[in-house]
């Protein structure tokens, strides 16, 4: 059968990122982040291109949301041009953006579902995304780095005949979609490894400046698409989804309603696009100026901040994830919790980063040292 | 006694995977090459744990100055023979990354490369096609010796 | 509060502390402050105004002097970016972590890449950079390009 272990070679968690557990017993005491395994050092080869190549750059910084950074990056250089992309555009970027919510989610909750060790769910997951993926090739032309936004709009229209394909797709997907959550809402292993673990209460979300459905599922309803309307959210209604559980199973939960209210978005999208043009031409000079671009990623709230100073190339160009904005929550739903939980937690904050493949311990009642993976922290701990 | 290992080895090769600091398209694209679509399983290619019995290392991304000795360590550990594939634009030469201040820019500047498979990411399909041509090349090397 | 209100109180509480103030569009408003006033502005747009959450802070190298923006929301709405500035030469300031405990990596993150000190805050040990990451480089100064930077990471 296929083997997937997850760990070094786990698809999502892919960037080693460094924590220090300090333990007691079976129980986390504190927990100390030292991320950056895969710092690229990005922002500064931001500066060393220009604007148009800086596209495809932002584009990369995440595979798995590639679309988010590139709405982001090309509304913040917009905004410096003084230009508006036209709205059928709009309506196209919250198109590609809600399937790539879709896409990211299903990614995620096939992850979580073999977190809790349920493989097959995994794998449904996973199959069902596929339609995902095909809808997002057929628009664009590419299943990753879709690379649909261009500064000022799109680059490619959405014809009649994709628009009643898309269609059937979400169709498909919704019906599927509400199947997996009477599962997860009633299934007795899911239930077991997920309610009541790694609680986060609202109140520390809000002052660890938690972003997206982590902060959602401790029943905190802030939504950029919401609060700070960007492309065509502003004309499309629609519910921003928090569950008060704060917890796994409140996380999950969440995303699996994200679904359903995606595909209700871009069903509306699909048969409200205006006529139009898909693109505005842009002056070539980017004047000098300074601008805070923001969107509602998968993940969270990711902001973009740019300084022009009139040449082709930015003078400084700055980008805060969303995982960032999560793991100072994380580290405190870390505390109080079994070593067990460890995984399902740390996979719980949707992570875009390959995080937790080395986590040093200390066990604080003999001063022993260790470092496990991900691996052998599952290979302990799970009956499988 | 040697031939039927390595007969037995290229009907079942077993990868690891390990990211040096890429972006995750690949690596999505990898393990949803494993998913039931694109069954990967025809070829026998099983996704493994631990270097100490995997044949074949797939890597992705431009590798990170901190990943590099952990990449390094992964391949040592892996017994002999083994083989790399370089997997994404990032990995075969750096791509967009290969001037960062903090990047390596290839695989092919820390290990020796086998196959390159090019794209930004390459297709489930274009992730087995290269796989596979690495068997046949695995396959050659050992019809010959 | 709309962002036209956000800034008539600041001004009114702020006075001359403030240096520069604008609000290009809905929901925008840029304010720099005096570097003295910094933690009675952040304690007010804080705990007085509502502004509780940080989406992050940027550092600029304007070459004698490093500017911090920090990005604060009210309500997930209104995004205020509050600047100042710090000497080049000995770049250091109060620390919000004890106003906002959410601030505390993305201070440990300019510390990284530009060698600010944010004095108070309770661990600014190194974040993103790599272990081996010689001391004294903070990547993001236009001192260092990323040729020199890489010739020192790379050398042998």
């Amino acid at each position: 059968m296929i083997k997937v272990p997850f760990g070094p070679q786990h698809p999502a968690l892919k960037e080693p990122e460094n924590f220090t557990f300090e333990i007691d017993g079976d129980i986390v005491v504190a927990v100390k982040p030292r991320i950056g395994y895969n710092h690229r050092g990005i922002e500064k080869a931001f500066e060393q291109r220009t604007y148009i190549q800086n596209l495809y750059l932002a584009e990369r910084i995440c595979g798995i949301c590639s679309d988010a950074h590139t709405t982001c990056y090309t509304q913040a250089v917009e905004s410096l041009l003084g230009v508006e992309a036209p709205p059928r555009a709009r309506y196209i970027r919250v198109i590609v953006a809600e399937l790539e919510r879709i896409h990211s989610h299903s990614l995620w909750l096939g992850i979580a579902a073999h977190e809790i060790g349920f493989d097959t769910l995994f794998l449904y997951y996973w199959r069902d995304r596929e339609v995902v993926m095909d809808l997002l090739e057929s628009i664009s032309g590419n299943r990753v780095h879709y690379a649909m936004n261009t500064i000022g709009g799109v680059r490619r229209d959405i014809s009649p005949e994709k628009v009643s394909m898309i269609k059937k797709g979400l169709d498909f997907l919704e019906e599927r979609m509400k199947r997996y959550i009477e599962m997860m809402k009633t299934d007795q292993t899911v239930l077991k490894r997920t309610e009541g673990v790694g609680v986060l209460k609202r109140r520390d979300a809000i002052d660890l400046c938690a972003v997206g459905p982590t902060l959602r599922a401790s029943g905190v309803k802030n939504d950029v698409r919401a609060d700070d309307p960007y492309a065509a959210y502003d004309e499309i209604p629609f519910n921003v989804v928090t569950h008060d559980g704060g917890d796994v199973l409140s996380r999950i939960l969440v995303r699996c309603e994200e679904i359903l209210e995606s595909i209700e978005i871009t069903r509306y999208a699909l048969d409200h696009m205006p006529k139009g043009m898909t693109r505005v031409r842009v002056p070539m000079a980017v004047p000098p100026g300074e601008t805070v671009s923001r969107v509602e990623a998968p993940r969270g709230e990711l902001i973009h901040y740019a300084k022009s100073n009139g040449t082709a190339r930015p003078e400084r160009y700055k980008v805060r994830s969303p995982t960032l904005g999560n793991i100072p929550a994380l580290c405190k739903m870390l505390i109080g919790c079994h070593v067990a939980d460890i995984p399902i937690i740390l996979a719980g904050i949707d992570p875009c980063f390959a995080c937790m493949d080395r986590m040093t311990f200390i066990d604080l009642s003999n001063g022993d040292e260790w470092v496990w993976t991900m691996q052998e922290l599952r290979r302990r701990y799970r009956n499988d | 006694m040697t031939k039927a290992l390595s007969w037995a080895r290229v009907k079942s090769p077993w990868l690891i995977h390990f990211n040096t600091g890429g972006c995750n398209g690949c690596d999505i694209e990898l393990v949803a090459a494993l998913t039931p679509r694109f069954d990967v399983e025809r070829f026998g290619i099983l996704l493994e744990g631990s270097p100490r019995h995997a044949d074949i290392l797939a890597v992705t991304g431009p590798v990170t100055l901190q990943v590099k000795d952990r990449l390094l360590r992964i391949y040592e550990q892996m017994p002999e023979p083994k083989y790399v594939v370089a997997i994404g634009t990032c990995a075969v030469s750096g791509a967009p990354f290969k001037d960062c201040y903090n990047v390596y820019g290839g695989i092919d500047k820390v290990l020796p490369v086998d196959v390159y498979i090019p794209g930004c990411p390459p297709k489930p399909e274009a992730i087995i096609d290269g796989i596979v041509k690495l068997i046949q090349k695995i396959k050659g090397k050992e019809s010959r010796g | 509060m709309d962002e036209n209100e956000v800034l008539k109180e600041l001004k009114t509480r702020l006075g001359d502390a403030v240096i520069e103030a604008e609000v290009p569009r809905k929901r925008r408003i840029f304010v720099k402050v005096k570097v003295e006033s910094f933690r009675e502005s952040a304690r007010f747009l804080v705990k007085e105004l509502g502004f509780k959450h940080i989406s992050t802070i940027t550092g600029v190298d304007l070459g004698d002097s490093i500017e911090l923006i920090y990005h604060l929301a009210y309500q997930g709405s209104i995004e205020l970016s509050l600047k100042v500035d710090l000497p080049k030469r000995e770049p250091k300031i109060s620390t919000i972590t004890d106003l906002i405990p959410g601030a505390t990596l993305y201070e440990r993150e300019v510390h990284d890449l530009l060698g600010v000190v944010f004095e108070g805050h309770p661990d600014l040990s190194p974040l993103l950079l790599p272990e081996k990451w010689p001391k004294g480089i903070h990547p993001l100064r236009k001192e260092y390009s990323l040729e020199s930077i890489r010739k020192t990471l790379f050398k042998g």
